[in-house]
């Protein structure tokens, strides 16, 4: 009897508790989305009143559409280039029984776990030493370091859910590595792969440490303007181009959670 | 074993083998990586031994000055303390997340991904809009009369341990989450009806069967949190100065290079350990490593 009613005390509690956790999850972001509206230059909440201007001010100016289409024109090939060469490691780890594929995995998945800002000096005088510092390659090199990782997790976890078998009849029956790679390899992981590249892209997207060192005020990206604004002052227009990053972030976020529900009902049927 | 027999030579070299074809896919990832991943690390290390005083003068003045020992001190004991608000919030949450079922769980892991897939940048700006002087925070708990002047949050303490648990709570979570959820409830109600009260139950039945868990998500908190920038730098104030703010100032606004490199070092040998006794601890918990 006492446990019981104790019992319940505490699950009231932990229920209390775990709301309270979730919307300190969520609330601070989404503070800043009506604060976007503001029609005052200074950020208080609930904003006084309501307009666009900041989003026109945001559009009018000549660095924030700049630092958008960087993000994206060095977001793009990161994507591309890390989904292949992290498919390449997945392949290589998962399939191929050699000694020393462990140590390879390792290796392939360090540069997630390793604070960027070592990358970041280390990188930055090999880019300066080609003369790419600065450029759109490298900083396009130094995010697909960390994102090869992403997409080796994801692409690996689905290599593994179904067995080489298939690839073996496969090529038993006469198929070369192309058209078995192509023809049943690939469609297996497919999801994996997108999934993986997505995850690429918005890594790239949010990036600051590595772009900190490795743009220039011509190839900046938008986390690097928006960090360079913040240091400076708080305004709404901060808040407007913000909101238009979290619009971004969450399409692809939606995308990959439809993705994943496809995946676990394909594995469930 | 046939390499005498040129016909056979020929010919196994010609088969397609799975092993050595994966073995040839692999180099190119494991090129890139060595030349922009390896190369600049050693350079990183190279260069911490550099300079015109000799080889070991950046660490001895690492070592040395009370600055920068405080830097690495405050480092660790942001790090500790974070992990153990992670670990001491998420647990319930994820035991109780852990527990839901269709719909409400669908909600719960998003409102838990949705902050994981928000910018560093953005989350802090957020919580800068929040600890405002005149922010969010202190006009509700100035209107509740809870304080009578305003509280200062940012650039102490406070701030960077509020915004840093709000980064790294999912990546608590979602480690225990999946922990939880591959444990039997059958063994809890085996425990009761074996006699055991719902707190001996939980210490000798729960606890254990959560440590793979609680290891994975203690480990990736506290490896991350070492080597924090953003939110540090920017609700941090000028007295703690984080390990990754230091790094960062060393080469742009000091431009000692070889310094930097030292600290730098240091920070990826003491990553590196704990990345790879995380991992042996892990595989021998049964749990699966991180590269498994």
């Amino acid at each position: 009897m006492t446990w019981n009613s104790s019992g319940r005390l505490a699950r009231i509690f932990i229920v209390a508790f775990t709301v309270a956790v979730l919307i300190y999850l969520i609330m601070p972001t989404f503070v800043i989305v009506p604060m976007s509206f503001s029609s005052k230059s200074y950020l208080s909440f609930p904003p006084p009143g309501w307009s666009l201007q900041w989003y026109q001010t945001m559009t009018e100016r000549h660095d924030y559409p700049q630092a958008f289409w960087n993000s994206i024109k060095i977001g793009v090939p990161v994507a591309l280039l890390s989904t292949t060469l992290g498919t390449l490691a997945a392949l290589g780890v998962v399939r191929g029984r050699f000694f020393g594929a462990r140590p390879m995995s390792a290796i392939v998945i360090a540069p997630l776990m390793l604070p960027q800002i070592i990358l970041a000096i280390g990188l930055y005088p090999i880019m300066a030493k080609f003369g790419l510092a600065g450029s759109y390659p490298g900083v396009v090199i130094g995010h697909t370091v960390i994102c090869i990782p992403l997409v080796f997790i994801t692409v690996a976890a689905s290599l593994k859910n179904y067995h080489p078998a298939y690839e073996y009849a496969a090529m038993t029956l006469g198929a070369g590595w192309w058209s078995t790679f192509w023809h049943v390899t690939f469609p297996m992981i497919r999801v994996g792969v997108i999934v993986g590249g997505i995850l690429a892209f918005t890594f790239s997207f949010d990036e600051l440490i590595i772009a900190l060192f490795l743009t220039s005020p011509e190839t900046r990206t938008l986390p690097r303007l928006l960090w360079e604004d913040l240091r400076q002052y708080v305004t709404p227009i901060i808040a407007a181009a913000t909101t238009l990053v979290l619009c971004i972030s969450f399409i692809l976020f939606g995308a990959v959670a439809l993705l994943q529900r496809r995946l676990s009902k394909a594995s469930k049927s | 074993m046939t390499s005498r027999d040129p016909a056979m030579r020929q010919a196994t070299g010609r088969i397609w083998s799975p092993a050595r074809g994966y073995f040839v896919i692999l180099s190119l990832p494991v090129i890139f990586l060595a030349v922009f991943f390896i190369w600049p690390l050693a350079g990183v290390i190279l260069r911490s031994f550099g300079g015109d005083e000799g080889i070991f003068f950046q660490y001895l003045t690492v070592f040395e000055r009370d600055s920068y020992l405080k830097v690495l001190g405050y480092t660790l004991q942001v790090a500790t303390t974070v992990t153990v608000l992670c670990l001491l919030i998420a647990y319930p949450v994820a035991a109780l997340v852990a527990r839901l079922q269709g719909s409400w769980l669908q909600l719960a892991f998003a409102l838990i991904l949705v902050p994981f897939w928000t910018s560093t940048v953005i989350r802090t700006y957020a919580w800068m809009v929040l600890f405002q002087r005149k922010g969010v925070i202190n006009d509700a708990l100035l209107n509740f009369g809870v304080i009578d002047a305003p509280l200062r949050f940012m650039h102490n303490n406070i701030g960077v341990h509020i915004g840093m648990v709000h980064i790294m709570l999912p990546f608590m979570l979602l480690p225990l989450i999946s922990a939880f959820r591959n444990i039997d409830p059958s063994y809890m109600r085996a425990a009761g009806v074996l006699g055991a009260n719902p707190i001996r139950a939980f210490w000798h039945v729960y606890l254990p069967l959560s440590m793979p868990g609680v290891s994975a998500g203690v480990a990736l908190v506290f490896i991350t949190s070492l080597g924090f920038f953003i939110t540090p730098a920017l609700l941090g104030g000028a007295k703690n100065m984080m390990l990754a703010v230091l790094i960062e100032q060393q080469v742009t606004i000091t431009v000692n290079w070889e310094l930097a490199s030292a600290l730098a070092s240091i920070l990826l040998i003491v990553t590196a350990c704990l990345y790879v006794v995380y991992d042996r601890v892990s595989r021998r918990a049964g749990g699966g490593g991180v590269l498994d």
